[in-house]
């Protein structure tokens, strides 16, 4: 064990304060904002288990560790390369949450979009910034979002004007050094797309070091009047990172957002999603796929609130829990007073492949209007032994066999994928994980 | 030549001895219909010779062209050419009804040291044989067997079998569910299927079947063993007579 790894006897919050005072002297509008968020962590402290929202998932092992806040870091391409999706759209890469201008795409600018970093603009317009991150950010974060907040350097602004409708999706790659250790990342993107815009954004969680680290990353998200955007979360961190994201979505009428939750990586991961549609017409679809295998613990806890009359939102999420992997899924749909004719529908289907995998799902329904549709269904099963007879009866071995219904119980979420070069990756990432299938 | 010899056949499902003792020997260009009521083992014993797990063979063997049948896994059967007709062929929703015929075949075809078809070829190769079976081609596109109705899926398992071209062949109650016309259309790819070097072993019900494809034997099959056989005119008395007296003939003998 590394001398790093020695876990410390000061609380969790004293030790963040320290790299904190480490890190900020200055007293500008967005220190001060800075500060105000640690001290609301520390305050609140790491999440437990007896708070109902994180019940399955256990926060100990994250706690105990300390993370330094990462700085930028020079490092070179080709050894992050080879882990990009190719063509995938306008690249920007943050590496330990540090925009990399030399690795992103160059000319990024297209007609009707802005895309800026944060910390270009925090080291030029420190109150903006603060004046910005407070506007653009949830009313009550919670502690962990509240820890991003207090360390975040860098991460990516993207403003779409009114009927914008960029040709390309935007490819955000959040990437480790291999040479990062024992580091926290704090990358915020914001998206702000403006009436009747369009795009899509694609954030791609990849590391190969070795060692821990920990992503707090944090992406808020305006879905302006009848505006859409397609969100893709692709988590692919090494075994032994931890992973924490927090996604919050406001749906403006008539808008359309949709988000695709690929939970691949990490040793411990959780995503908290929230999705607020707060006029008619708002609609948001979230597809989800959480495949742990080994000891992965992936968990996605999503929200939607239909704060609006007339909204709908359609959920499908599949969990396949290989080995001794842990998968949790929870989804919570309010439909306030207001609601009336919503439509929410919720699917969550699990495939367990082993004796000591689990799944854990759980749909939390708060209705308080009367006049909705809301639907929920939940199943959690293994391989069905007698489609894997015949697929074995019709020539296909058994690994090929396996391979392609593991596949097939992935395609609805798979076949949701839109862009060619994500969906071909995801389809890769498949095979590596469960064998060809063909 | 023989194509399956059934020698002594003791299978077991959980704890309930299912055939006590079955014989049959079924030569290459043969058709055999094994009848029986209910719950006589009809099914076991088809599914035991595709391979399906959950059976103990407590005694007794199976050779397929006097090789060790029972010794292979499933897809080994499959690839040394014996096809199962399911009854109730299954749904699997998110594999395209095409991907599995080609997987199929090219699997079937590598192990025989056969070049893979291209996609043409295949597919040239697929309608061909989806315009003797009155299919559509939007069956390809859809899911295998997803949302079929029951004489589709009956069609479906035809299809296959005339893609993978099997030397032994066995239908599991490949006429239950079906009408008149959908009948005839399986009967007649089974029929366009019968070759001298082909063995078709149709397990069914009813006498109906027999009508559209002619056997050359029928047994049946009743408690677990064979009590009688025939040619076919042994069906139509069945048809007459119904099982009891066969039963009883056994149970004197």
């Amino acid at each position: 064990m590394s001398v790093m790894t020695l876990q410390e006897s000061r609380p969790a919050g004293e030790r963040y304060r320290a790299e904190f005072d480490a890190r900020w002297s200055a007293s500008d509008a967005l220190v001060e904002l800075r500060r105000a968020a640690l001290e609301r962590f520390v305050a609140a402290g790491f999440p437990t288990q007896r708070q109902e929202d994180w019940k399955y998932t256990n926060l100990r092992r994250l706690e105990a560790r300390t993370f330094a806040p990462a700085t930028s870091t020079a490092v070179a391409l080709d050894a992050l390369e080879q882990h990009w999706i190719a063509n995938a759209g306008i690249r920007i890469v943050l590496v330990n949450g540090h925009w990399m201008p030399a690795l992103s795409s160059v000319g990024a600018q297209l007609p009707g979009m802005t895309l800026l970093t944060l910390k270009q603009w925090s080291e030029h317009e420190p109150a903006a910034v603060a004046a910005f991150i407070a506007q653009t950010s949830r009313a009550q974060p919670s502690a962990l979002e509240d820890l991003n907040l207090a360390f975040f350097e860098d991460g990516v602004v993207l403003d779409l004007t009114a009927g914008a409708s960029p040709d390309q999706p935007i490819y955000i790659v959040h990437q480790w050094s291999d040479a990062a250790a024992q580091l926290m990342s704090s990358p915020r993107v914001v998206v702000r797309a403006a009436a009747n815009s369009r795009c899509t954004v694609i954030e791609h969680f990849i590391g190969s070091t070795a060692s821990e680290c920990f992503t707090n990353a944090v992406a808020e998200i305006e879905v302006g009047t009848g505006a859409k955007v397609e969100h893709y979360r692709i988590q692919q961190e090494s075994t032994r990172a931890f992973h924490i994201g927090h996604v919050n979505v406001r749906v403006q009428q008539d808008g359309r957002y949709a988000s695709h939750d690929i939970a691949l990586g990490a040793s411990l991961a959780r995503l908290n999603l929230g999705t607020v549609l707060q006029g008619p017409g708002a609609h948001v679809d979230l597809h989800g796929l959480l495949a742990p295998l080994a000891t992965q613990h992936l968990d996605s806890h999503t929200t939607i609130d239909h704060a609006a009359a007339h909204t709908s939102s359609d959920e499908n999420y599949r969990g396949i829990a290989g080995e001794r992997g842990r998968g949790i899924f929870n989804g919570k749909v309010i439909v306030r007073p207001d609601a009336q004719k919503t439509d929410a529908r919720q699917s969550s289907r699990n495939l367990l492949l082993a004796p000591g995998a689990e799944i854990d799902t759980k749909p939390e329904l708060e209705i308080y209007a009367n006049d909705v549709k809301c639907s929920h269904g939940a199943t959690t099963g293994q391989l069905d032994g007698t489609a894997l007879f015949y697929l074995r009866s019709r020539g296909l071995d058994e690994t090929a066999a396996r391979a392609l219904l593991i596949r097939a119980f992935a395609e609805s979420v798979v076949s949701s994928v839109g862009p060619p070069a994500v969906r071909s990756h995801l389809e890769k990432l498949l095979d590596e994980r469960y064998g060809k299938s063909s | 030549m023989s194509m399956l010899k059934i020698d002594n056949l003791h299978v077991r499902a959980g704890d309930k001895q299912v055939l006590h003792g079955v014989s049959l020997e079924v030569g290459a260009g043969e058709v055999h219909a094994i009848m029986g009521p209910n719950g006589s083992g009809k099914s076991t014993l088809v599914q035991v010779l595709a391979g399906r797990e959950g059976y103990d063979v407590t005694a007794g063997s199976v050779s397929y062209q006097g090789r060790d049948l029972l010794a292979l896994p499933p897809e080994a059967r499959a690839r040394e050419g014996v096809f199962l007709a399911f009854q109730y062929p299954v749904e699997i929703p998110g594999v395209n009804n095409v991907y599995l015929l080609k997987a199929g075949l090219n699997a079937l075809r590598q192990h025989r040291g056969l070049p893979e078809l291209d996609a043409f070829e295949f597919l040239s190769l697929v309608r061909e044989k989806m315009k003797l079976m009155h299919m559509d081609e939007s069956f390809l596109n859809r899911g295998v067997n997803e949302g079929f109705s029951g004489g589709e899926k009956k069609r479906n398992e035809i299809l296959q079998m005339s893609v993978l071209e099997p030397a032994l062949a066995l239908l599991d109650e490949t006429d239950s569910g079906l009408d008149i016309d959908a009948l005839r259309v399986v009967a007649n790819g089974v029929n366009s299927l019968r070759r001298q070097d082909r063995a078709i072993v149709m397990v069914t019900h009813y006498q109906r079947l027999l009508d559209y494809i002619e056997p050359d034997r029928v047994h049946v099959l009743s408690g677990g063993r064979i009590l009688k056989s025939g040619d076919k005119s042994l069906a139509l008395e069945l048809e007459k007579r119904g099982y009891d007296w066969v039963k009883q003939e056994a149970a004197a003998a």
